[in-house]
């Protein structure tokens, strides 16, 4: 084989690396980015213990058997701002029905704010700290506000990454406690 | 006396090799990683990236998530689990981005990998090239320059004046 064809076929080897690489990288990242990782993935919701404003203990182990919503937040951010009607005419609907729960649960912020927010926009739903980031970083949260909708059996269903919509929350609530998963 | 002559040569390759070996040896174990927990903890700070910021580590950065991780990270290492055990558990959160250091499989082999396989080829065509430029004379005598000289010998040959 002559010295120009050898070339030609170490480039042509280099080339296809390079094409392969770059595809294995595209396929890597072709991942939903408003969708939180746990919700894609559908895995079993990860142990949390808190305690909630009115310290009451609220766990996954003590939720369990209901269909939650789970929504970390915090006063200072504006989306969780622009939410909160949503999160409020859900709770009001379901807050008697004896399989549902909703919790709460603040990140990155004060006691003093938070306390100020739940009595100004009468949020009637549990509210928790997370004061190490323990429960927050079980749930790969990114940011807030994120809303994660747990089935029965303990399954991660359905969520977001930013606010939800009224109608998303119902259509989640819907499907988790059908024991389905959000596709 | 050959025997000699030969451990002359050979000596000062021996010697070098000696000096080489035991710098390998002196660097490797001076480099060896401390095991203390507040060492490893400090080591995967560096190796985990922050998971919603951009190019900072968890240990330079202050955003919540890498706070947490620190958290957590302190916390299974007082549980007795191994550096690996805890970026796999921190991977499985956030995903591979996380890792600051290729992992040692999937895309990770790649990633180690390329630089490993354009090294190769690079030397194998400096080789390659070597080994052309070696084989090439330098200077090639063409026919005019033959011609020119046989003019020159046969002229000389007559007792002609060179010009």
């Amino acid at each position: 084989m002559s010295t120009r064809h050898r070339v030609r076929w170490v480039a042509l080897a280099v080339a296809v690396m390079l094409v392969a690489f770059g595809v294995v990288l595209a396929v890597q990242h072709r991942t939903e980015a408003s969708v939180p990782r746990l919700v894609q993935e559908h895995k079993s919701v990860p142990a949390f213990e808190l305690t909630t404003l009115d310290r009451q203990p609220v766990s996954a182990r003590t939720l369990r058997g209901k269909t939650y919503v789970v929504n970390f937040w915090n006063s200072w951010c504006i989306p969780c701002r622009q939410e909160a009607p949503a999160l409020q005419t859900f709770y009001a609907a379901h807050a008697s029905e004896p399989d549902f729960a909703m919790i709460g649960i603040v990140r990155d912020d004060d006691p003093g704010p938070v306390r100020d927010y739940v009595a100004a926009n009468a949020v009637k739903w549990p509210v928790a700290f997370d004061p190490d980031g323990s429960a927050g970083l079980s749930f790969g949260t990114t940011g807030q506000p994120e809303t994660y909708v747990i089935s029965p059996t303990g399954v991660v269903a359905c969520g977001t990454l930013g606010p939800a919509t009224e109608a998303e929350l119902e259509a989640w609530l819907r499907i988790a406690r059908a024991g389905g998963i959000c596709t | 006396m050959k025997r000699e002559r030969s451990l002359r040569v050979w000596a000062p390759w021996l010697a070098l090799a000696a000096v080489v070996v035991i710098a390998i040896v002196v660097v490797a174990a001076r480099s060896q990683p401390s095991d203390t927990p507040t060492a490893r903890a400090s080591r995967l700070y560096n190796q985990l990236a922050c998971p919603v910021c951009t190019g900072e580590s968890v240990a330079d950065s202050n955003a919540p998530e890498s706070r947490a991780i620190r958290i957590n990270v302190v916390r299974r290492i007082r549980a007795g689990q191994t550096d690996e055990q805890i970026r796999d558990a921190i991977v499985a959160l956030y995903g591979e981005h996380v890792l600051l250091t290729p992992s040692n499989g999937g895309i990770g082999v790649v990633a180690w990998g390329l630089p490993v396989v354009a090294l190769v080829i690079g030397a194998g065509g400096i080789l390659l090239a070597i080994r052309r430029w070696s084989r090439t004379p330098r200077l090639v005598a063409t026919d005019d320059d033959a011609e020119l000289v046989e003019d020159e010998r046969h002229r000389e040959n007559l007792g002609e004046p060179v010009e």
